[in-house]
């Protein structure tokens, strides 16, 4: 598995429109995804006040910060500055942007520039994403191997997160049912607790 | 000797709120404490030794240098017919240095007091004048006119604003304000800020107002309202210390206030809540 890309979010859970706060590593980052579809990662700060990005609002194919209003096209770029709607926002506006693609459901970010793609898991698509009041490693340790969980087959993904805790991005084979479905819903819970309580799964 | 944050005076409680219970807070880091003694008289200690006292517009206020005079004054606030009005206290994550800066600013109103201090499409920030009044050492705005649909819970519908900013200590800022049902006069806003540590503060506005009508209930509850929607910006800003030196965030033209304090601060030494070297 290619190790420089993380994943950060369910494609699912990132509507068009939506804005949501991400992280790689210890960096705070704002996902967000615009009317027509496209996902972009971004570092979670206005260049202007500092305000996180992630608070903000998507209009069309633009982010805008919720502190002033300033809007940043696809590019990171800044395009609007409310306060002075006449003025052309300088080159220097522009927010850090990260690589980011989606595959099997999940949305993928890397450092800006990554080159090589993230594993390709044919088959499966993303189907929960929990938070884990436990390390990354303790978990990862847990759930290796474990190719199934409530009946159904599942790729299970580890994220680092700060602060010591990690995201559990459980995958699902294609062509479940519905009432399988559900019970994959019940051991995810399940599954969170006996890992945050340090017992393995 | 230069006048440090140390001997500026600060806000640390509503006269009108002790209790013979004492209240134990912070200033600038350091443990106060505040309680009123036998003659029901406020007084403040830091681990024993008894700081500076006054009250005034309803707050006790306390330094832990030495001053080089009273609390500042507002002269307009002595006018008869207003209706002052003690907010009360909210807590804040934040730099006490943001807080103030927060509310220098007119250019957020579209966006996080919408339909209330301002609405799009009407967000242009007209050039305003800045000076730092050398005389008095206090940073001023005046001139400056914001269009808005309610700019008070006395206002009818929309209006353009004119306000003027006046910055009297590093962690206080007075507003004067257009006033709806009398032309001719001001409306005085003010945002006493207690800072806690560098990162934590207590927010006490106080207002005096020409409002005949508002109940007292409502006026604290409008400006509860607009602070509570400030608060959640300012818990979200990084760094939660207010960069002085350039470089780390880019002001534009309706940011000169801004811009103006924070020189005033750096020029001063004032950097208590303050990042100093670019990051």
């Amino acid at each position: 598995m290619s190790s420089n890309w993380t994943p950060v979010a369910l494609s699912q859970d990132v509507l068009p429109g939506m804005a949501i706060p991400a992280h790689l590593q210890d960096q705070d980052l704002v996902v967000w995804r615009s009317a027509t579809g496209r996902i972009a990662a971004w570092h979670d700060r206005c260049p202007h006040r500092g305000m996180r990005l992630s608070h903000g609002f998507v209009r069309g194919e633009f982010l805008s910060c919720i502190y002033h209003g300033w809007r940043y096209g696809e590019d990171g770029q800044c395009r609007k500055i409310p306060a002075h709607p006449e003025l052309a926002p300088p080159a220097a506006i522009k927010v850090p942007r990260f690589a980011v693609c989606e595959s099997a459901g999940v949305v993928w970010v890397a450092p800006e520039g990554e080159t090589s793609e993230p594993v390709d898991l044919p088959g499966f698509r993303g189907f929960r994403s929990v938070a884990v009041n436990a390390a990354a490693d303790q978990v990862a340790r847990d759930v290796a191997g474990q190719g199934h969980l409530g009946g159904c087959d599942v790729v299970m993904l580890v994220q680092p997160l700060p602060g010591g805790d990690c995201g559990l991005h459980v995958l699902v084979a294609d062509g479940c049912a519905d009432a399988q479905l559900d019970a994959l819903s019940h051991a995810i819970e399940a599954l969170r607790r006996r890992l945050e309580q340090g017992v393995a799964a | 000797m230069s006048v440090t944050m140390q001997d500026h005076w600060y806000p640390v409680a509503l006269a009108s709120g002790l209790r013979r219970s004492a209240r134990d807070t912070l200033l600038l880091g350091r443990a106060i404490r505040v309680a009123l003694d036998d003659g029901g008289a406020p007084v403040v200690t830091a681990e024993g030794r008894a700081l500076p006292v006054q009250v005034k517009f309803g707050h006790v206020w306390t330094t832990l240098g030495v001053p080089a005079g009273d609390v500042f004054d507002i002269p307009e606030a002595d006018q008869p017919g207003r209706r002052l009005v003690e907010v009360g206290s909210v807590k804040v994550r934040c730099s006490p240095l943001r807080a103030v800066e927060n509310f220098l600013d007119i250019a957020h109103f579209p966006f996080v007091h919408t339909d209330v201090l301002g609405s799009e499409p009407h967000t242009e920030v007209e050039r305003y004048e800045v000076e730092i009044r050398d005389d008095v050492d206090e940073v001023w705005a005046t001139k400056v006119k914001f269009f808005q649909p309610q700019a008070a819970r006395s206002a009818q519908g929309g209006i353009t604003t004119e306000y003027m900013y006046r910055v009297p200590g590093p962690t206080c800022s007075v507003l004067y304000k257009t006033c709806p049902p009398r032309p001719g006069e001001w409306d005085v806003i003010t945002l006493f800020v207690q800072p806690l540590t560098e990162t934590t503060c207590e927010v006490w506005p106080w207002m005096a107002l020409f409002d005949d009508d508002s109940t007292m209930t409502e006026m604290i509850h409008f400006q509860q309202l607009i602070f509570l929607q400030d608060r959640s910006i300012l818990e979200n800003q990084l760094p939660a210390l207010l960069p002085l030196d350039p470089g780390r965030e880019i002001p534009t033209r309706a940011d000169m206030l801004s811009i103006a304090y924070r020189r005033w601060l750096k020029r001063h030494g004032y950097t208590f809540g303050a990042q100093l070297v670019a990051a």
